[in-house]
């Protein structure tokens, strides 16, 4: 590839977007190479919309700056180095996907070969359809097919996955990982821990405005405490379960008892074989985002 | 980039078929109803009815294609988020305003000439070649002011509401400019409020055409103003519907 990470991928400096009493971003900063996959991880309402909007130019921050590529967002974008899917974005219903996608890829100065956009984005046998009656995880892949379109060196993705169904996250997965490994940068928001784990080098939450944690998945899931296994413990005695292996903390509350574990597995085998408790309605969830934010933001 | 622009507004309009029916086939069917029944009367100017009309449903057509082909989908767009989606490439802002007026102006033709070709192919309607280019000419640049306003619309208002505002102002346009109901069988003052409208001047420079008189300066003039203020409006409610909040 002919990009020179000559100048960071993102940088944004104390950045923040109010809407009127409303802090949807409030005093973020960070820098990315440029090169691999970052997650922008947070739940609903942490402002991955708003900074995914500032990037590209969409909204302009309150205060702060935010460097695209070396320059403005909008000149990052006239200059057709910027590919994005929005959360939102109808396709137009007459048009077929071939017609959309070809005219979006006439738009950037260097872009895909058709084949290579319909073969990322799984598109081929619905060149011909038209946008109007396609499911909706079919328009997310054509709407992944638009943003690849042009070879941006910055390909910016907001719940990419929303609509789709298991196997279609597994192809679209695959596609995006297929165009970061050349060289370029994607930015993808998510609510999932499991998606930026699975499919970003680098994961950056963010929490109520305020970048929460910044490192590669393992460090974040680390930092979030493991999983948590949860049981119904009734009016059995709790002592002894903060001496399992692996449980890091115990919290019980309304006859439940919610363990946080470095090694589920070991601690589950624990739980029957070195205690006589009766275990009903065993769970273990992994290291859900809700959970990850307590950890990550009790500090701050 | 613009021409791509413009070809796909075209081809998302020529696959709808509420463009199709509304917008080329009613102002036809509207002129051969009339044609038929009044055609061949003719008018003080000593112009046939069938003429007179002809050029009537030839300016309504493109009043009527111009607003609803404009308003409606503009402002579907910009809820949809397929502007946004637009926004994010390398299309410049000002390419998708003028992308949509050329492909306004381009969707507008097949109506005026169909209306044009059953007037001189089934009513009889005669005119020298230099009359027709005049007359399509007048007809086809006088609808700026049109795509204007339909842009002004679909600008300000959201898409729910911009329906029956178009049909509200697109009939109030073509009832009282006299293009349904000539002006001649008006009453003194709604003849001077139907003179004022942009509609109109519009009809007036084919009416002028095919009575042998060219394009009243007058006319042109008062369309011409109307093209320019609609236009800096189009502008203007353009940007604060596109503004990056």
């Amino acid at each position: 590839m002919e990009t020179i990470p000559s100048s960071p991928a993102l940088a944004l400096t104390g950045v923040a977007k109010h809407f009127g009493d409303v802090r949807a971003v409030d005093g973020l900063s960070l820098t990315a190479a440029a090169g691999g996959a970052i997650a922008l991880l947070g739940p609903n309402g942490a402002g991955k919309s708003t900074t995914v909007s500032l990037l590209l130019g969409l909204a302009r921050p309150t205060a702060g700056t935010v460097r695209v590529l070396g320059g403005t967002p909008e000149q990052a974008v006239a200059q057709g180095r910027v590919g994005a899917m929005l959360q939102q974005g109808e396709l137009m219903p007459e048009l077929t996907i071939g017609e959309l996608v070809g005219f979006v890829r006439g738009l950037y100065p260097r872009p895909l070969p058709l084949s290579e956009i319909l073969d990322l984005a799984d598109l081929g046998s619905l060149v011909k359809r038209r946008a109007k009656g396609l499911s909706g995880g079919q328009a997310q892949r054509v709407r992944f097919a638009l943003a690849v379109a042009g070879a941006p060196d910055l390909l910016v993705l907001d719940e990419p996955t929303a609509a789709m169904d298991v196997e279609s996250r597994r192809r679209f997965w695959d596609g995006m990982r297929a165009y970061a490994a050349g060289g370029r940068t994607v930015l993808f928001a998510t609510h999932y821990l499991e998606e930026a784990d699975q499919n970003a080098d680098r994961v950056l939450v963010i929490a109520r405005g305020r970048l929460a944690a910044d490192g590669t998945p393992a460090e974040i899931k680390a930092t979030a405490g493991g999983r948590l296994v949860t049981f119904r413990l009734g009016d059995q005695p709790a002592a002894g379960l903060d001496a399992l292996p692996g449980v890091t903390s115990v919290e019980i509350r309304d006859g439940v008892a919610r363990l946080r574990t470095d090694d589920a597995a070991l601690t589950t085998a624990a739980l029957y074989r070195g205690t006589t408790l009766e275990v009903h309605d065993l769970e273990v969830s992994g290291g859900h985002l809700e959970d990850a934010f307590l950890a990550l933001t009790r500090e701050s | 980039m613009l021409a791509s622009y413009v070809r796909l507004e075209i081809l998302r309009m020529i696959r709808n078929r509420r463009y199709v029916i509304l917008g080329i086939g009613f102002p036809l069917v509207i002129y051969l109803l009339n044609a038929n029944v009044f055609g061949k009367e003719t008018t003080d100017g000593g112009v046939t009815l069938s003429a007179y009309v002809m050029v009537s449903m030839a300016a309504y057509g493109a009043i009527s294609g111009t607003l609803v082909n404009t308003a409606g989908p503009w402002a579907q767009e910009r809820a949809s988020g397929w502007l946004p989606q637009l926004q994010v490439t390398p299309l410049p802002g000002w390419m998708i305003i003028v992308g949509k007026l050329v492909g306004a102006l381009l969707l507008v033709l097949p109506s005026m000439l169909l209306v044009c070709l059953a007037g001189a192919l089934t009513q009889g309607v005669s005119l020298s070649v230099g009359q027709w280019a005049a007359l399509v000419g007048a007809l086809w640049a006088g609808a700026v002011p049109f795509v204007a306003l339909g842009l002004v619309i679909g600008s300000l208002l959201r898409p729910d509401a911009v329906q029956p505002v178009t049909m509200i102002t697109m009939l109030g346009l073509v009832i009282v400019g006299g293009l349904w109901f000539p002006v001649t069988t008006m009453g003194e003052t709604m003849r001077t409020i139907a003179e004022a409208t942009p509609a109109y001047s519009y009809a007036d420079m084919g009416w002028s055409v095919i009575a042998g008189h060219g394009v009243p300066l007058s006319d042109a003039l008062t369309v011409a103003g109307w093209a320019a203020a609609l236009g800096v409006l189009a502008v203007l409610a353009y940007r604060r519907a596109t503004v990056r909040a």
